[in-house]
């Protein structure tokens, strides 16, 4: 089958740019076109100042900044040639059929015969820029819709009409589902497709009605967000985020293709409010303020809201309403039958929002599925509208809308009637179907989800901070279980119960540490470590310690593979987990570091060790005693994370071999195979020796400490954990002629650790990261 | 006895380390060219020289292995010319040059090349494995102290203020980037091979600094303190080669020589102030040559930072007139081992170029030391 070698991008907008730059992360080169600007000698200046951006932007586009050097620039003039050579041709240019007709025409001159075009219109039918286009490049055509920003947001909704040609629809799918890891949504060509078309009605309403009832913005967006399962920005901050000022837009365009009895056209009109922010351009987080602002005041910062009736700012007050205490204990459902105006607004929200979107299906999709799954991917709702309703119970929401004298679309009477939009049968989950049965839920091929097995059956091995899954082909999967995905003893004992039970049978080839997150581990329960040294069981916790080096190092070295795949934050001893493993197979998104420096501790777990291995193995690494310790140094004692398993890779805690799988979905599939190919003929990696500086190497690291001291970058207690650190990193007592082993190096840790925890401002650091979720610069 | 003399000078581009043109150059290559270029424009009989004195602050990689013996090799030079690296910091092909002299002096050899190299983007500065002394480190020597804290140090004894450090750095680009427009740096770059074809001009000089600019950066060594990267020589990349032959040679081989080495010197001083370290070795090289200060028409002193160069400028009472004419290493750039020969160099150059009678070069050196040399006109 034909792949994507090559891509180009025409367009360097925000999105268009973004898009580059993911592609990229997928590996593949891509060309960035933009118009040639007015007054700028440089005729490249759009497409060169988008990628200069790019390389700025946070939260980053780009996976690692490498990948900035396999866009190639140019402009619309001098280089369509460079498409000469795309196998996907992507449009993202402004919204204007008239343009984007003109630039299909210019395309078409100069692409190869049987390359895909796409466009990335978030309003245009697709009929209409498939008008007038000529035949053959109709049966390359279709929409492919990226969410913003393209790399964090799942959601990818394709759009293709009866003449596009079959594989180029399953070879774009593939690419992005495999290789850019989107949830690929095949939707209708129906105006907004499926996230906007929703997500544009449910944003809108949120405004509308909490102007009606008088909620602050701070109120609306506390109930349109937690109790919801929707990201906290609610409705008033995803607007700040996205610009206000592409509502108008996307309204003016919905209103132009919908029927005039659509639900949307009834709340479409511009309340003054919004009237009077698009006109001073506070238009949200790209302009100078929007729904909330934040304020400098000297030294300070004070976020301020705006008020929806007179249009001032003033000091944000966080929402205290009766009916988000009811929501905490009694749900959604608790939360809508409050009679305050906080439940008021909830009920509008749910028995419109909800309800426009029961009423879309079959419309917009045929499967429900795809609505959930594009709401979740597209706008990160934690549940979709059909499971949000199923949370409250179907036949109560319908009941409920008919005591309101509201109609109840037809879906939702269906799913009231059946018992549900979802079930779950023979250990399956089960949608509703237009028709009123229930149809499996079919996952892709190369898709397998631990929730999936969970549903079907029982753990292997439990206790209340770690589950063992069999996930297939005698491949066990770990999965934390405990508050954030902390470790305690409680994990290190589940460890060694499930190498027990490996060794024990045959059956068992190796075993995947996973769970679906949202982070992988967080790290080792701190508040533990602190309860041990306020009592001063000091015996205790070395015991612990150990413990813990003991059972990592027995998962290392246990007679079978175990492959790490991470997704999310893996930090501190989640990280050790890592770097324990035979190979990682990371998510994209992995964001991995040893950050026990921030509470005034070292890696004790054999991070330092692993870290000091991985480096001395490294064939790039200079020779010598100091590079190893000085780059593990440089890494640990900074607390550095990665902000990509590529960044991870970078930094030395992925290894070659190690691989990164882009969507999270494949992710347990991809780690299961690893298990099983290492299995072939598995050796467990023996305990080794290398030489480290010793002295001279504290020597070299303090003086380093000295300089970084007089720049103000190192705290006074930063000087005690970092001379910790540097005593183990360089091996402690030891010389370069000398050989250390891996036992030794652990008791170092061990030491260093101990005396750390005995130390009051390490306990002043834990303190305040379990207090604050932040580090103490003490 | 032989009077010495210097009879040729030349130099490669120099380029900010790590994002500059020469960064992929390999600093024996570079050298190699560099060396070449010398006895190419020399006319030097490559027979007749005795030896490569190759000045290098951190000898390792691919500055190690001897590159001093190296160069020959990658200049085309004859298996008997011999090879050696000399290291003293920043000092090191001053010291070339210095170590010729002796040579000479004693009748151990006619022609000599004092080189000088340093690939600041390929061997960092401190080596790959420093390895200092711990019982010297946890006695509180300050024997590996950083560079930007004595310029700090020099800063706060000598109250050099951070306004007056701006312009000095200021006044080296404005006069580097003079020169640089009016060709003067044409006849001592010799082109290397570098980052898209061969570079034939400086990359550190900025035509356009300016205080306004230099008053916005933050300090970049103490938290509180006033140097700046602005007021720093900057990383680079380059390498510099002179020629140091007896007079009787040169006269005999036609060679026209640029200056006569009067005398030289260096001197030790504590190393949390080593930029003042020229003070005390320009007074021994003046003593030595039986010469007062204010008969020195034309000096070079490095300028490994505005605070220090002005400390030393300000307690020797030098004349910023005639210092650093073409701009010092501020703005040109102090690839460590190639600055000693650059500026001797230079200091020749300059005495035929503005018809001058005597010059200073002089330089502080990391670790607390000063070295000089004292020249006059042919």
């Amino acid at each position: 089958m034909a792949e994507i070698k090559k891509a180009a991008v025409i367009g360097a907008g925000v999105m268009g740019a973004s898009i580059a730059a993911h592609i990229t992360n997928a590996g593949v080169p891509c060309v960035l076109l933009d118009i040639v600007p007015k007054d700028n000698p440089n005729r490249n200046a759009i497409a060169e100042g988008a990628v200069a951006k790019l390389l700025k932007t946070d939260p980053a586009p780009f996976m690692s900044k490498r990948n900035a050097s396999l866009i190639t620039t140019g402009n619309t003039e001098d280089h369509m040639n460079l498409l000469a050579d795309c196998d996907w041709i992507i449009e993202a240019v402004i919204e204007n059929l008239e343009i984007k007709k003109t630039l299909y025409r210019k395309v078409e001159e100069t692409r190869k015969k049987g390359s895909v075009v796409s466009s990335n219109t978030s309003t245009i039918p697709l009929k209409e820029l498939e008008a007038g286009m000529p035949a053959d490049m109709v049966q390359d055509f279709m929409i492919t819709h990226f969410f913003n920003p393209p790399r964090y947001m799942r959601l990818l909704e394709l759009v293709a009409s009866s003449k596009t040609k079959k594989e180029h629809l399953t070879m774009i799918r593939d690419f992005c589902d495999v290789r850019l890891g989107k949830g690929v949504v095949i939707c209708k060509d129906t105006p907004g497709f499926i996230g906007n078309r929703i997500g544009m009605y449910w944003l809108q309403t949120g405004v509308i009605e909490a102007i009606n009832l008088g909620l602050t913005v701070d109120e609306a967006d506390a109930i349109a967000s937690r109790p919801f399962g929707i990201p906290k920005t609610g409705v008033f901050g995803l607007i700040d985020l996205v610009g206000l000022d592409l509502m108008p837009h996307i309204t003016k365009s919905m209103l132009s293709l919908l029927p005039k009895t659509d639900d949307y056209v009834r709340i479409s009109a511009e309340p003054p409010v919004i009237t009077t922010m698009l006109q001073n351009k506070w238009i949200g987080r790209k302009g100078v303020s929007g729904f909330y602002r934040v304020k400098k005041d000297g030294g300070q910062k004070i976020k301020e809201s705006l008020n929806l009736t007179t249009a001032q700012y003033a000091p944000s007050v966080k929402a205290d309403l009766p009916s988000l205490n009811a929501s905490k204990k009694g749900g959604l459902k608790a939360l809508v039958e409050s009679p305050d105006k906080g439940g008021q607004y909830a009920w509008k929200l749910a028995s419109q929002g909800l309800t426009y979107t029961a009423a879309l299906v079959p419309e917009i999709a045929d499967r429900i599925t795809d609505v959930d799954e594009a709401m979740k991917d597209g706008y990160g709702w934690g549940k979709g509208p059909f499971e949000i309703i199923d949370d409250m119970g179907a036949k109560w929401f319908a009941d409920k809308l008919a005591a309101d004298k509201k109609p109840v679309p037809p879906m939702l009477k269906l799913a009231a009637e059946k018992g549900g939009f979802y079930r779950t049968e023979g250990g399956k989950l089960q949608y509703l179907t237009t028709t009123g049965d229930y149809a499996d839920v079919v996952r892709a091929p190369g898709v397998l989800k631990l929730s999936d097995v969970k549903r079907a059956g029982k753990p292997v091995l439990k206790n209340p901070s770690a589950k063992v899954w069999d996930i297939g082909d005698g491949v066990l999967c770990f999965e934390f279980t405990s508050r954030a995905n902390s470790l305690d003893p409680l994990t290190m004992a589940a460890y060694k119960d499930t190498i027990k039970l490996i060794k024990s049978d045959k059956k068992w080839k190796g075993l995947v540490v996973h769970n679906e997150g949202p982070n992988f581990s967080v790290g080792a329960n701190i508040g533990l470590v602190l309860f041990a040294a306020n009592i001063a069981v000091w015996a205790e916790l070395e015991s612990q310690i150990e413990e813990g080096q003991k059972t990592y190092l027995a998962l290392k070295q246990a007679p079978f593979p175990v492959v790490a795949a991470p997704l999310g934050m893996a930090l501190g001893g989640g990280c050790e987990i890592l770097l324990h493993s035979d190979s990682i197979q990371a998510h994209a998104e992995t964001y991995t570091g040893l950050v026990e420096v921030g509470v005034g501790v070292i890696p004790g777990w054999g991070g330092c060790k692993e870290m000091l291995l991985r480096f001395k193995n490294d064939p790039k690494m200079p020779k010598g005693p100091i590079p190893a310790s000085g780059k593990a140094f440089e890494m640990i004692g900074t607390a550095q994370v990665s902000k990509s398993a590529f960044e991870a890779k970078e930094m030395g805690i992925l290894r070659k071999d190690d691989q990164i799988t882009m969507n999270r979905d494949r992710l347990l599939a991809d780690a299961k195979a690893k298990v099983l190919k290492l299995a072939e003929g598995y050796q467990p990696p023996k305990d080794q020796v290398i030489s480290l500086p010793g002295a001279g190497g504290v020597a070299a690291l303090t003086v380093a400490l000295q300089g970084m001291q007089l720049q103000g970058k190192v705290t006074p207690h930063d000087m005690v954990v970092s001379l910790a650190l540097a005593k183990v990193l360089t091996g402690g007592n030891t010389d370069p002629v000398d050989t250390i082993s891996e036992k030794d190096i652990l008791k170092l840790e061990r030491q260093a650790f101990l005396e750390l925890a005995r130390n009051p401002a390490t306990l002043a650091r834990m303190e305040v990261m379990l207090d604050t979720g932040k580090p103490l610069r003490n | 006895m032989s009077n010495v003399v210097i009879a040729g000078y030349v130099r490669s581009a120099f380029h900010l380390a790590n994002k500059g043109a020469l960064r992929k150059t390999r600093p024996d290559d570079m050298i190699g060219a560099v060396i070449k270029g010398l006895v190419d424009k020399t006319k030097l009989d490559p027979a007749d020289i005795e030896d490569i004195i190759m000045g290098c602050a951190f000898p390792e990689g691919e500055q190690g292995f001897n590159i001093g013996r190296i160069a020959a090799f990658l200049s085309g030079l004859p298996v008997s010319v011999a090879g050696v690296t000399v290291n003293r910091f920043c000092g090191s092909s001053m010291q070339s040059i210095h170590q010729a002299a002796g040579s000479i002096k004693m009748g151990a050899g006619d022609a000599f090349i004092c080189a000088g190299v340093e690939s600041m983007s390929r061997i960092p500065m401190g080596g790959f494995n420093p390895m200092p002394n711990p019982g010297l480190v946890s006695a509180g020597s300050k024997a590996y102290i950083g560079m930007g804290e004595t310029a700090e140090n020099l800063a706060d004894k000598y109250q050099i203020a951070r306004a007056k450090q701006e312009a000095f750095a200021v006044e080296s680009h404005k006069r580097a980037a003079a020169a640089q427009a009016a060709g003067k740096f044409k006849d001592e770059i010799i082109p290397v091979k570098g980052e898209g074809g061969m570079i034939d001009a400086d990359g550190c000089i900025r035509a356009d600094s300016t205080l306004e600019a230099l008053a916005g950066l933050k300090p970049v060594f103490k938290e509180t303190g006033s140097v700046t990267a602005g007021t720093s020589s900057p990383l680079t990349d380059g390498a510099s080669a002179v020629l140091v032959c007896s007079e009787e040679y040169a006269k005999k081989k036609g060679i026209k020589p640029l200056a006569r080495i009067l005398s030289i010197a260096v001197a030790g001083c504590a190393p949390e102030i080593m930029g003042i370290g020229p003070v005390p070795a320009t007074q021994k090289a003046l003593a030595r040559a039986g010469l007062k200060l204010n008969q020195i028409d034309i000096f070079e002193v490095n300028e490994a930072f505005a605070a220090q160069s002005l400390s030393v400028i300000q307690e020797l009472g030098i004349d910023l007139t005639k210092t650093n004419l073409d701009g010092g290493a501020i703005a040109i750039g102090h690839p460590l081992g190639a600055s000693g020969g650059r500026i001797t160099g230079k200091a020749a150059a300059l005495l035929q170029r503005e018809k001058k009678k005597y010059a200073l070069s002089t330089m502080c050196i990391g670790g607390g030391q000063g070295i000089a040399t004292v020249l006059e006109a042919m």
